[in-house]
């Protein structure tokens, strides 16, 4: 255990999950989304460090360990959203999520 | 370790994998044709659905007799990654089957020019990553594993990717996706802090948070909001709808028969365990058994968001005019019954969420293959396109109309019993929970109503004056492989076999029900 002012990390942490969360459901260009969903992505990953950082030890390493593997989770996802972004580009001339709705609810 | 006796627990995951990579392997190898890719996929899910139902029989079913007194440490560890249990080999079987239908159905398709290898291959990587989630004992585990099935979702459906309509679901879907998934990540790190562990049995174990009470209560607020957007549980349902309607058909048939109840398993291995604690060793006040207390905070839940998700997705059901958007409420609505099993918790009622969850794969999976079926027909997407279909289509409108039947819960079929063994499972656990099979019989008893209909336009109002049937019929098959009618060999099999399997196990439903019901009380009694 180390005395890292824990709260204010998570604070932070929360901070930006709320800024991607906000961006995410206010954005219309789909790049833009897309950074908005790496940065609430980023949200868990910090979380992961510094819980680990606090904790130290082996259960500390679990959380180093994972925020690594999170990294390239996240940048498989965008991997994915960047092709679905190029084939709608590619059919509707347009990244727009809003101008993309055919259908409805 | 050697590495056979690391190898061997995993031999249906290695099959699927080794099927994977060969197909991909044939792309590269300009090996494109559909049939073969999708004889090779249809092989893999196959040779896996025997190894998971070999396994049932033999392995953990015999030891139930013999369970150690030691009940956590008896199925997981707190170091482990995996855990077998046998209701985890009960879901393989059941994503299995829902792969092999597809991919069956799949195989008379007409060939895209280059894109079958693809197909098959993403979908035999999602049942992958649904394999591994029914092993997992780790809570990142188990998200890294739901998220192989989402991504390879997505990816399936913006397959058709000329086609405007599903790239747009499939927008909607990673959008959608990607934000449940950060949400269950960070729901995930708080619990990591609060625990100083992501093992889930770790976490049953914990004396109590490390630090900061706080963190459990949000962290497992994010991930049920998380996980309920991937079982399209109500409010986070919206949406479910539009992906079903604008993704390939087949791929729709998927999603609903199989990749959405990874989301319903996850909140198995999450919430169950603690919601079984509080009946087997009693309540406390919260945080004194680390998860456990949580129990009845998760069952008050978890019952709010069941009952909702029934309601709403009948209501909207009722209203639709599209037959698939009509299924994609209907199949909301399911989640719900689903989800009161886990709710109640006993050994019952998690079985007759299993048995729902299992018959969901022959009634609404295999709906989903005939509304496929018959859009190659040349028939419209709208329920009032159907009028006549019993008379020119004869089998396969009764083939629908048993799935039909079968989701309205109508006696002598495999939707009945479920729902039966659902809901008399939840009156016996007494309390609140009587009031959710009130809910779940209402419901039912709504949902006839645009079942019957549906039944009603086929049978019972004359066809339109020029079938629209004889046109479409060749062209939409596919070149290669004779047409059973149109609507190709494979397909034909599927939507057969389901049906059999719907009367068949309404039934004479002992043998399927027997080993559900074992693994559902071995899951109970080794709290995992």
């Amino acid at each position: 255990m180390t005395d890292l002012p824990i709260v204010g990390f998570v604070a932070l942490s929360a901070a930006l999950l709320a800024i991607g969360v906000f961006g995410i459901l206010t954005r219309r260009n789909f790049i833009l989304l897309l950074i908005a969903i790496e940065i609430s992505m980023n949200a868990a990953i910090l979380n992961f460090v510094y819980f680990g950082a606090y904790l130290g030890g082996t259960p500390g390493l679990t959380g180093q360990s994972i925020a690594v593997v999170l990294v390239g989770f996240a940048a498989t996802e965008v991997a994915v959203g960047l092709g679905i972004v190029l084939a709608l580009n590619r059919v509707k001339g347009t990244i727009n999520v809003e101008k993309a709705t055919e259908l409805r609810f | 370790m050697d590495v056979a006796s690391f190898v061997l627990p995993f031999l249906p995951e290695v099959v699927l994998l080794a099927a994977t990579l060969l197909i991909f392997l044939l792309d590269v190898l300009h090996v494109r044709r559909t049939e073969i890719v999708g004889a090779l996929a249809v092989a893999g899910a196959a040779v896996a659905l025997l190894l998971v139902v070999a396994d049932l029989r033999f392995a953990p079913l015999a030891s139930l007799a013999t369970l150690p007194a030691g009940r956590i440490d008896a199925v997981g560890s707190p170091t482990a990654l995996f855990a077998f249990t046998s209701l985890g080999l009960v879901f393989q079987g059941v994503f299995l089957i829902a792969t092999l239908l597809v991919s069956l159905a799949s195989v008379s398709r007409p060939s895209d020019e280059r894109g079958a290898p693809i197909f098959f291959g993403l979908l035999l990587l999602a049942t992958l990553g649904m394999l591994l989630v029914t092993v997992a004992a780790d809570l990142i585990f188990l998200l890294l594993a739901v998220e192989l099935t989402s991504i390879s979702t997505y990816l399936l459906v913006a397959y058709t990717r000329r086609d405007p309509r599903s790239l747009e679901a499939a927008m909607k879907f990673y959008i959608i996706g990607a934000l449940s998934t950060t949400l269950s990540f960070f729901g995930a790190s708080l619990l990591y802090g609060a625990y100083g562990t992501t093992n889930l049995y770790a976490i049953r174990l914990a004396a109590g948070p490390v630090g900061f009470p706080v963190l459990v209560l949000l962290g497992y607020g994010f991930l049920i909001a998380g996980l309920a957007f991937k079982a399209t549980l109500v409010p986070f349902h919206a949406w479910a709808v539009d992906v079903y309607d604008g993704a390939p058909t087949d791929v729709t048939a998927f999603l609903a028969g199989g990749s959405k109840k990874v989301g319903l398993f996850a909140f198995f291995l999450v919430f169950l365990a603690p919601i079984l604690f509080v009946r087997t060793v009693g309540g406390g006040s919260p945080f004194t058994g680390a998860a456990v207390g949580l129990g009845p905070v998760f069952q008050l839940t978890l019952g709010v968001l069941a009952v909702l998700t029934m309601t709403v997705g009948n209501v909207l059901a009722l209203l639709q005019k599209e037959m698939k958007r009509m299924l994609a409420y209907s199949s909301i609505s399911q989640a719900g019954y689903m989800l009161i099993g886990i709710t109640v918790g006993t050994a019952p009622a998690i079985a007759g969420a299993t048995l729902q969850i299992f018959a969901h794969v022959f009634m609404k999976g295999a709906a989903f293959l005939v509304v496929g079926g018959v859009a190659a027909l040349g028939i419209g997407p709208l329920v009032d396109d159907y009028r006549g279909l019993g008379t020119r289509r004869p089998l396969l409108s009764v083939a629908f109309a048993l799935m039909l039947l079968s989701l309205a819960g109508v006696p002598l079929t495999i939707g009945f019993v479920s729902k039966f063994v659902l809901f008399s499972a939840a009156v016996q656990a007494q309390g609140f929970f009587v009031w959710l099979a009130v809910a779940g019989l209402l419901n039912s008893a709504l949902s006839v109503f645009y079942y019957a209909r549906v039944l009603k336009v086929m049978f019972f109002d004359p066809a339109p004056a020029a079938p629209a049937d004889r046109g479409a019929v060749v062209g939409a098959s596919g070149p290669s492989i004779l047409p059973a009618g149109g609507l190709g060999y494979g397909r034909a099999v599927a939507i057969g076999l389901s049906a059999a399997l719907i009367v068949l196990v309404g039934l004479y439903p002992q043998p399927v029900l027997g080993a559900i019901q074992l693994a559902a009380q071995h899951f109970v009694a080794t709290g995992a």
